[in-house]
């Protein structure tokens, strides 16, 4: 664990490579939910026009 | 249509010349825009660079203030419709560019013969070379400005948006008569800067094509 | 949905990559960028910034086709794709703006230097922002679609003119850029004259060019289609 922390305050870069990852996959995961929503939405869309 | 465009010019004039509005407002905005230069400077000497510089700040802001009325006036006044009626989209625009042209300049040769007379370092070395960026660029300036106040008088919120939307589109017709006035100053001849006309040539040549095949859109709705 | 997995992988390579691959004086291993005199792990900042810079120019292209689409057509649709890639467009130019002035304030000691690129950016900042607000203050759907197309055309036909002017008035600092003066092409006063990319430099700045351009049209996609659709049950919930 101290080697680790030594590691780290060594090379900050990680840190920051880190947290980047972090918020990508924040964006990605957003997005991609949104992404599901909208494509539900678009088959109720298509069904409800089917039934008139 | 020539006819028309000119009766919708000389209809313009002749309720100008009774209200005085725009020309009032315009001569005035000319002298805040100056003697608050002229205050800010105070004793100071300023390089003669700067003073190209801020005698295209104050076209552009005079400018601001007295153009947008071309296309607002008849709103509100509820014309439009009629105007719609008689008159074709490009005849109106060239009315009205026409108008435009007009009050440019006789603004910026206000504004030029102050200014010249207020700021001693104000000097034109290549007289010839500025008079043509002059002309140039007051061409430029009613196009773009007509077209915007154009799309202004649609919007909403008229007075205060215009300067907004002209700035982007005035700015690099702006900047070259900038290059082009510090250049006359330093004395330069017209072989050196013809790019920078070219530059402006261009447009107005763009701008006012542009404004044509557009203005439909705007009018018609 | 392999291609969601593909993107999500290539940033996360491209973003470990382009942070913390090591900079040395001789590059041997694959992973090693070499040393640019005046940059050194300043010179990361390529794989980031100039992408969002390039998504910016595309946003404000895409938008200006859709806006011509809409005045030839006149479907609604059309404003909804042009305003979603102008909203997208506002967002990677604001990022390229503040990560620039960012990496302004260490490679040439200030924020701002009114080099020509930041000074387009800047004008292309102003532009976005005159849109939306033009936008903001119509109400009719019809009148702001078909104006604000309008002054989006307007509006492009000025880059040329940004692209061709800038140079000849201003010195570029960017590096590699060039400047005109006297009409003779003159190398950049920046303090960064050899730039040079080595082969995996230049392999990962295209694959996060690649990475940014993917994530751009999906979420492109997703905002105008969610756009469309809000306006579509908007509509049938009025009607009953």
């Amino acid at each position: 664990m101290e080697g680790f922390y030594k590691f780290l305050s060594n090379n900050s870069i990680f840190i920051v490579t880190f947290i980047v990852l972090i918020v990508w996959a924040g964006v990605f995961f957003y997005l991609n939910s949104i992404d599901k929503r909208i494509r539900q939405i678009e088959k109720e869309n298509k069904g409800e026009r089917n039934e008139k | 249509m020539h006819s028309k465009a000119f009766a919708l010019f000389l209809k313009d004039f002749r309720s100008e010349l009774r209200t005085r509005y725009a020309v009032n407002s315009l001569a005035m905005f000319i002298l805040v825009a100056i003697s608050v230069i002229l205050f800010s400077i105070g004793q100071e000497k300023i390089p003669q660079s700067l003073t190209g510089g801020l005698f295209w700040v104050v076209i552009f802001f005079s400018a601001m203030s007295g153009l947008a009325r071309a296309f607002v006036s008849e709103e509100e006044r509820g014309t439009t419709l009629t105007l719609q009626l008689i008159a074709s989209p490009s005849t109106i625009f060239t009315g009205k560019l026409l108008f435009n042209l007009i009050l440019v300049f006789l603004m910026n040769i206000v504004i030029a013969v102050l200014y010249s007379a207020l700021f001693d370092e104000f000097v034109i070395r290549s007289f010839y070379l500025f008079v043509l960026t002059f002309v140039l660029s007051n061409f430029g300036l009613a196009i773009s400005s007509t077209i915007i106040a154009a799309i202004i008088s649609k919007a909403g919120s008229k007075g205060t948006l215009y300067p907004v939307l002209s700035f982007p589109i005035l700015l690099p017709l702006i900047l070259t008569s900038v290059q082009l006035t510090s250049n006359c100053m330093v004395g330069t001849s017209f072989a050196e800067s013809k790019v920078d006309l070219a530059v402006i040539v261009c447009y107005d040549v763009i701008m006012l094509t542009a404004s044509y095949m557009l203005f439909d859109f705007i009018w018609k709705d | 949905m392999i291609w969601k997995t593909f993107l999500f992988l290539l940033l996360c390579f491209v973003s470990i990559a382009g942070i913390s691959f090591p900079i040395v004086e001789n590059p041997v291993h694959w992973y090693q960028y070499p040393m640019i005199k005046g940059l050194e792990e300043n010179a990361k900042i390529i794989f980031f910034h100039v992408p969002t810079a390039w998504l910016t120019v595309v946003a404000f292209f895409m938008s200006t086709v859709y806006s011509i689409q809409y005045l030839r057509k006149k479907n609604l649709d059309d404003d909804a794709k042009s305003y979603t890639a102008a909203q997208l467009g506002i967002i990677f130019c604001i990022l390229a703006t503040v990560t620039g002035a960012i990496w302004a304030k260490f490679a040439w000691g200030s924020y701002w230097s009114w080099d020509p690129r930041q000074t387009s950016i800047f004008a292309l900042l102003l532009i976005y922002g005159a849109w939306f607000a033009l936008r903001s203050s119509i109400e009719s759907e019809e009148k702001r679609a078909s104006l604000s197309s309008v002054y989006s055309i307007i509006a492009f036909l000025t880059v040329p003119f940004f692209i061709f002017i800038m140079p000849r008035i201003m010195l570029g600092l960017h590096p590699g850029a060039e400047s005109i003066e006297d009409g003779k092409v003159v190398q950049s006063a920046s303090p960064v004259v050899d730039f040079k990319m080595n082969g995996n430099m230049l392999l990962i700045f295209f694959l996060s060019l690649i990475a940014f351009t993917i994530l751009y049209f999906w979420m492109w996609r997703v905002g105008y289609k969610s756009l469309i659709y809000r306006d579509k049950i908007l509509k049938q919930s009025s009607r009953g």
